[in-house]
């Protein structure tokens, strides 16, 4: 997938904008939870990293992942179920992202060995496995009941029935997850990935194994997905088969889109915006595919940078 | 605001103290309702903008009824998108922003539970009607959730025994592969056999599924006198559609299904459906006091009620009565007006709050579809073949699971 | 397991598999052409189901004339999406094809549920095969319902002639060969561009008459594609995007397995499809009929 724009090329001007989408960004989320609903603004968090855990994967290495719900969903199961057999906070969130990268590894094995459209289609079809399955597995997953009503047990002084004090909980693990995917963007791993994504030929040529490349960002990209899972979990308080239907795993690409691919605060964006709208659709009788799939077609005709992108292009010209 | 909001709370709250119980208590000065439901998708026919309505009507003939209160209630209704996490968000958010004080409707079964969750937390009663889920009574109850009109035992039970009695003695069953269908199944099962009929084979069929050809041909070959499908909604048009397809009909063997509402049928046709027995809390012809009100809700929002819209309007009455009774709108003062009591209205007969488990019992209904040619109005369905009496219509509190 | 519990399975299976490969035919003829994944495929096989529907209620066409014309209508809306909105994406990679067509998939249904419930008020809504198809057939080991050989019968035709006119006809030639090199075959005179738009249009005719034929069948439903354009993924991924005839011989062997599979063990009968996928991606990551470099 060749992108509009590289964001994160190695220019001392791209380095200061960078740092600057940095602190503005930091500093909105500091103070989110003032400005909406703290539980929306957890939202926020949660689906932003999983935009960005599907950026890593979707901008910087060019594999479209059409069943990301899988990750999420997992992860979301298994904190929940944890939550409510009495483990701790910790406990199940860090068991519920591992899990996820635990899936990650067959479904990667066998899906980043075909390319472009092949891909999408067979990480669609492992997303609606998935669901097919959790919906059946009616003693982990409470089938179409669900799982809810699973304590939050304090944690170091923490009281997580306070929404806000669970909206900076997860701040932190954002910050953490955030830090991860940047990492791994900024590494000579990341310049290898992005290597590939343009010429996977001439990777190969200079003895880089590409399929090696692909498996590891998506084992990176599944487990970040599965913290925004666990951090989704331990927000709401409950888990249901939404977590892995294929609605999800487009939602997470149009957040994605929206914001900008590759330019990896524009998911977060993207985030935010979407999760804000469809809280203003809710009010209003809109079937929500309507407005979804209206933005979908217009931002891929039309605006293919997406809000960060396009700001950055500005700022460029300037 | 809410500052504000807390002071004349506590100012009023001092005052009814002071005034004793005379006076009325109303948290930031008036009621709130809050119609949780879905107002887009598969669920906004049966419940949606026609439940906010349902409960709008409750409210304004209630003020009517009761000067003290005129002014003084407000509805407002919210889309949960049938999603369980959304359902939290906006339950919290209707509570702390918007300051309701009831939550009502509900459908979805793992949305009914996690705004069930949520009103337990906040002390804010949360009165169940479109969600089937008998968990809310049972393993998930709590102190401030009610579960109003049907559940799935009812469905089952009514059905399994009423069909059973009447001769009905061989079965053949099939039911979706999910926590819904496996406990409609079992329910269903347990009542024909207390009622010395057979279960001759069942089959658990995925979910969601549109072909059940090869179910159907194992039922042809069983040749039972009732095949009964536990399919909801579109997999129940199905499965209806392909009996009629495969001339189980024509073969003399009997329907009988466990969830069948008014949008099944004009779904798919009433002659379709013709012969096959259900069990519903509610349809609008049932008698002259149901008529009257079904045609007002009519002339008001343009379309005869389901009966999960008209079980919100009875679930709104009863919960401002109580609010009346009880003389204050705090949860904790409601919910003891509400356990115990016993009601009658257009929608509930012989109706009772259990304060064991907060299960609304209420005379149901086993009905069998009427073919067209019998139909002497709009929407005339159903014919009533029993009345199953309050007491025997729910899950009977010695085996309710449910520790409050 | 007897004999004839198999052979009901298989005529059951066939019926399902019909559809697989109508869809799946569709888009090995698009990605043939276009070399893009089309996701509305479901959505424009429930727009053929609904324009039948539609048809049937505004100006009482029945099931016959309703079999030819709503495949074109389909069509028709293919062809202004190619030239209106896919064609601005071109130059791009080809993931934004089916991103595009992601986005339509979420707003034809929507949209087309809107118009259900304000123009006809319901949801979902049956549709009556002619008389001359209703009813059942004794096949010797079992009664089978007469429109559902019909469905097996007709999808057979239809995938065998879009074979034939693509595989031996001078029309078929000119499609292979402005695929697989525009440049020349620009040169003789042949207007391209007119070319995918036309392909374009009779791929998603292919998903708009399998809508038609199920219409009678399941019923009409504005979110009936949903789930089975993922399955029909699995079913391309299974047999590969290679070649026309691998599409239709895996369609339907999909169709019958599943059935089969099903059967057997109930549980497993959503999930069956995705396995096998599973198993044919480790064996042959190109699938069985798919070309190794044909994947990108």
């Amino acid at each position: 997938m060749t992108a509009p724009t590289d964001a994160l090329s190695q220019s001392r001007a791209a380095r200061h904008n960078r740092a600057a989408w940095l602190v503005g960004l930091g500093l909105l989320l500091l103070i989110l939870p003032r400005l909406i609903y703290p539980v929306l603004a957890l939202d926020v968090l949660a689906w932003g990293l999983f935009a960005v855990a599907f950026d890593l994967l979707f901008g910087f290495a060019g594999l479209l992942s059409f069943g990301h719900a899988a990750f999420w969903g997992t992860s979301a199961y298994v904190t929940g179920y944890l939550l409510g057999h009495g483990q701790s906070v910790p406990v199940a969130m860090l068991a519920g992202t591992l899990s996820a990268g635990l899936l990650a590894v067959p479904i990667a094995f066998l899906s980043v060995r075909s390319a472009g459209i092949y891909f999408s289609m067979i990480t669609l079809a492992f997303g609606q496995m998935l669901s097919f399955l959790a919906l059946q597995w009616t003693d982990f997953t409470g089938g179409e009941n669900g799982l809810q009503g699973f304590a939050r047990p304090n944690f170091m002084g923490l009281d997580f029935s306070n929404a806000t004090v669970r909206y900076y909980f997860c701040l932190a693990l954002f910050g953490v997850g955030f830090y991860i995917a940047y990492r791994a963007i900024r590494s000579p791993f990341g310049e290898t990935l992005k290597a590939v994504r343009d010429n996977e030929q001439r990777a190969q040529s200079i003895g880089y194994n590409p399929n090696r490349f692909k498996f590891t960002a998506f084992v990176i990209s599944a487990t970040l997905a599965g913290l925004a899972g666990s951090m989704n979990v331990f927000g709401h308080g409950v888990v249901s088969l939404d977590a892995v239907n294929w609605k999800t795993s487009g939602e997470v690409v149009m957040m994605t889109l929206l914001g900008g691919t590759t330019t990896l605060f524009g998911p977060v964006v993207g985030a935010g915006i979407v999760s804000l709208l469809q809280d203003r659709v809710t009010s209003s009788n809109l079937p929500t595919g309507i407005v979804t799939g209206l933005v979908f077609v217009l931002v891929v005709l039309f605006f293919r940078r997406g809000v960060v992108g396009t700001l950055q292009h500005w700022m460029r010209r300037k | 605001m809410k500052k504000v909001n807390l002071l004349l709370a506590t100012l009023s709250l001092s005052a009814a103290g002071l005034a004793g119980a005379q006076s009325l208590s109303l948290a930031d000065g008036g009621v709130k309702l809050g119609v949780l439901t879905d107002m887009s998708g598969v669920y906004s026919e049966m419940a949606g903008p026609g439940s906010v309505k349902a409960a709008q009507m409750a409210a304004d003939d209630f003020m009517k009824s009761h000067k003290e209160f005129a002014g003084k209630v407000s509805v407002v209704g919210v889309d949960h998108n049938n999603k369980a996490d959304v359902a939290s968000n906006k339950a919290a958010e209707m509570i702390d922003r918007q300051h309701v004080d009831v939550l009502l409707d509900i459908p979805t079964s793992s949305a009914a539970l996690a705004a069930s969750e949520v009103g337990k937390n906040k002390k804010i009663p949360v009165i169940v009607v479109s969600g089937g889920t008998t968990a809310l009574t049972n393993e998930k109850c709590n102190k401030y959730t009610f579960h109003y009109a049907y559940d799935n035992y009812m469905l089952a039970n009514g059905t399994g025994t009423t069909v059973t009695k009447k001769g009905g003695s061989s079965w053949y069953i099939i039911y979706p592969n999910y926590a819904f269908g496996q406990d409609l199944n079992r329910q269903m099962t347990a009542a024909i056999n207390e009622n010395g009929g057979k279960v001759v084979g069942s089959d658990a069929t995925p979910f969601p599924n549109t072909d059940f050809s090869s179910y159907l041909l194992k039922v042809q070959a069983a040749k039972p006198k009732i095949f009964g499908t536990m399919q909801a909604g579109n997999d129940l048009v199905n499965v209806v559609k392909q009996y009629n397809e495969f001339g189980l009909k024509k073969q003399g063997i009997g329907l009988s299904t466990g969830l069948l509402g008014e949008q099944e049928i004009s779904a798919l046709g009433q002659d379709a459906f013709a012969g096959a027995i259900a069990t519903v809390p509610w349809f609008w012809n049932l008698d002259a006091r149901s008529r009257v009100w079904a045609l007002q809700y009519k002339k008001l929002y343009g379309k005869l009620p389901t009966y999960m819209q008209a079980g919100v309007y009875s679930a709104s009455m009863t919960y401002l009565n109580a609010v009346a009774r009880a003389k204050s709108d705090s949860g904790e003062a409601v919910v003891k007006a509400l356990e115990g009591y016993k009601f009658n209205d257009f929608f509930a007969r012989n109706a009772m709050i259990r304060p064991q488990d907060h299960r609304v019992i209420l005379d149901v209904y086993t009905v069998q579809v009427k073919p067209k040619s019998a139909a002497k109005e709009e929407q005339d369905y159903f014919q009533r073949l029993q009345t199953i009496p309050a007491a025997k219509a729910f899950t009977p509190l010695a085996e309710s699971k449910c520790k409050m | 397991m007897t004999i004839q519990f198999l052979l009901i399975q298989v005529f059951n299976g066939l019926v399902n598999g019909a559809f697989y490969a109508l869809l799946s035919l569709g888009l090995a003829v698009i990605f043939g052409m276009l070399r893009i994944v089309n996701f509305a495929h479901g959505a424009l096989y429930m727009l053929g189901a609904f324009t039948a529907f539609a048809l049937g209620q505004l100006l009482h066409l029945g099931f016959w004339p309703s079999l030819i014309i709503a495949p074109v209508i389909v069509g028709v809306v293919g062809m202004l999406i190619e030239r209106g909105l896919l064609k601005r994406l071109y130059g791009l990679d080809a993931s934004y094809n089916l991103l595009l067509t992601f986005g339509l998939t979420l707003l034809t249904q929507d949209l087309v549920k809107q118009v259900m419930l304000s123009k006809f008020a319901v949801s979902s809504a049956p549709y009556t095969p002619p008389d001359s198809l209703s009813g059942v057939v004794n096949l010797g080991f079992t009664m089978f319902p007469k429109y559902r050989l019909f469905v097996i019968g007709l999808a057979l035709v239809i995938c065998l002639i879009t074979w034939f006119v693509i595989e031996k006809t001078r029309v078929g030639a000119i499609i292979r060969a402005s695929t697989e090199n525009p440049g020349v075959t620009r040169a003789f005179g042949i207007d391209v561009s007119k070319w995918v738009t036309g392909v374009f249009g009779v791929g998603v005719g292919l998903a708009g008459l399998a809508g038609v034929m199920a219409a009678p069948i399941y019923s009409v439903d504005p979110y009936m594609g949903a789930e089975l354009i993922i399955t029909t993924f699995a079913v391309v991924v299974i047999g590969g995007l290679g070649s026309i005839m691998g599409s239709i011989i895996t369609g339907f062997a999909v169709g019958v397995l599943a059935a089969i599979g099903a059967a057997l063990y109930p549980p497993i009968a959503n999930t069956l499809v995705f396995i096998l996928m599973a198993i044919v991606l480790l064996v042959r990551p190109s699938g069985l009929f798919g070309l190794p470099e044909g994947t990108r």
